[in-house]
């Protein structure tokens, strides 16, 4: 049996996972009242009991989604080792965007065409780093705008009316970001590129496999087995029935996501923008 | 004689009717019917009145339009397309087959708001029936002055004056025009476009071309059944 190496804990795991479920919810009610003039948009609203039903289990997801965002700015306030900023900010365990990070990229690219080697990356990689921190933007800009339009008469209490165009402007476009992005991009960075398919299971598992990371991640490697900890990272793989498990929920969520993808594409022209 | 003795027997009833019927006078009542009471008590405040208090001063029936001609157009049959029907009590005065036409006959982009699409509205439902004024008339429901009062409050309760300075018939923000109609929402969405467009046009390609290289890359092939 291979061996694997500890990359997330339960709670980063668990916060995934309630990203993921809440993520989706939201673009399938959402998409579902945006494409309402369609059969396929209403089919959509169907499942949340209508066109009402899925407009209060939007704005009711979002407020769970901004409940969690908040728990997670707590969680990083207990992540951060104050005794030793600002130097662990910028350290390679963090997810703070480094200078390094952009070497990397470049490095990335040439690899791509062959003309230098492939980055000798750490911990994260800056792909990785990018889809953290769009999720904070996405949480602040679609929460933000998400509040204006849920509670619009309060909202207009303290800003002009004309504002509430503009949010919905705001949260439909950043909404149709942060879905490309992921249905487009991350599925396929994090599970159908040709080292990882199927199906990279370490945000649901906990661990990747220790060869992947030799391959893609020697820095931190290095790291590990110079500071003496790579063994206190090390585990098994999981029983079969719990694989099955992370991959039919992984599927099951790229599969929800390709299609909500493909009917937006192919129903975009027959909606009133 | 006869007629000396009805006309006491008139007035005395005349008397009697008043002092049942009118009852008897109180202060309150003669300030809630006096004009003049009524009068001394907006008099009685710093005499400057906001415009929705008095009538509008007399909008002559002529307007200019910057740039296709100096001075103004004539009033005229001829010269009707540059009546300003914004200040009409009837918007639609004097137009011809007007009984024959919809809405959406001459307000073709009207109709495309969330409100009508989203919402099931019709246009008489904010706009009212006929004679439907111009929602600059200093009487039509639509006033900004009271428009979330008896219109956006019909369905969004508790609707301030802020509140209805939402734009139900929004223009279109990717035009160019809307730069100078509402720059704000047309630079929000171009921002936000850039920003999207930028995205998408990084990671694609970066994303297509990994997968390339990977594809083509000398990796060790994995175990059966094995994934990341």
């Amino acid at each position: 049996m291979s061996k694997r190496l500890y990359r997330f804990t339960p709670i980063q795991r668990l916060f995934h996972g309630l990203l993921v479920f809440t993520f989706l919810i939201q673009a399938a009610s959402g998409l579902g009242r945006m494409y309402m003039e369609t059969p396929w948009g209403k089919a959509l609203c169907l499942v949340f009991g209508g066109y009402d039903g899925a407009g209060e289990i939007h704005r009711g997801t979002g407020l769970f989604m901004l409940g969690v965002f908040a728990l997670h700015l707590v969680y990083l306030l207990f992540c951060i080792q104050w005794r030793q900023l600002p130097g662990c900010l910028m350290g390679p365990d963090s997810m703070v965007p480094h200078p390094r990070d952009l070497g990397h990229f470049l490095q990335h690219v040439g690899w791509f065409f062959g003309l230098c080697p492939e980055p000798s990356l750490d911990r994260w990689g800056y792909w990785e780093k990018f889809d953290y921190w769009a999720v904070f933007w996405g949480m602040v800009i679609l929460g933000g705008s998400g509040l204006m339009l849920a509670y619009p008469i309060f909202a207009s209490s303290f800003m002009p009316g004309w504002s509430l165009n503009v949010a919905f402007w705001v949260h439909r476009l950043e909404a149709l970001l942060a879905m490309g992005h992921v249905f487009m991009i991350h599925f396929f960075i994090g599970h159908l590129r040709p080292r990882h398919f199927p199906m990279d299971r370490s945000i649901f598992q906990g661990s990747a496999r220790l060869e992947t990371m030799a391959r893609e991640r020697p820095a931190w490697l290095d790291r590990l087995k110079t500071d003496g900890k790579l063994g206190e990272r090390l585990t098994d793989e999981v029983p079969l029935a719990r694989k099955a498990i992370y991959m039919v929920f992984g599927y099951a969520a790229m599969a929800a996501g390709l299609y909500l993808l493909v009917g937006a594409l192919l129903h975009a022209t027959h909606i009133t923008w | 004689m006869e007629k000396k003795r009805i006309i006491p027997r008139w007035l005395a009833g005349l008397l009697v009717a008043s002092a049942v019927l009118w009852g008897q006078a109180s202060p309150a009542q003669e300030e809630a019917a006096s004009p003049l009471y009524r009068y001394k008590a907006y008099e009685a405040s710093t005499g400057y009145y906001e415009a929705y208090e008095t009538r509008p001063r007399h909008q002559r029936p002529l307007i200019g339009i910057t740039g296709l001609r100096e001075g103004v157009f004539p009033y005229s049959p001829t010269a009707a397309s540059v009546r300003n029907r914004s200040r009409l009590g009837d918007s639609h005065r004097a137009l011809s087959f007007y009984n024959r036409r919809t809405c959406e006959s001459c307000h073709t982009k009207a109709s495309e708001n969330l409100h009508s699409i989203r919402g099931n509205l019709t246009c008489r439902q904010c706009h009212g029936g006929e004679p439907i004024a111009s929602i600059h008339h200093y009487r039509s429901p639509l006033n900004p002055i009271r428009r979330h009062a008896y219109v956006c409050s019909k369905c969004h309760q508790g609707a301030s004056a802020s509140y209805g300075g939402y734009i139900i018939h929004e223009p279109n923000p990717a035009l160019a025009s809307t730069f100078r109609t509402f720059p704000v929402l047309a630079w929000a969405f171009w921002i936000m476009i850039g920003i999207a467009g930028g995205t998408f046009a990084l990671f694609i390609p970066h994303t297509v071309l990994w997968a390339i290289r990977e594809l083509f890359s000398r990796d060790k092939p994995s175990k059966p059944g094995s994934t990341p």
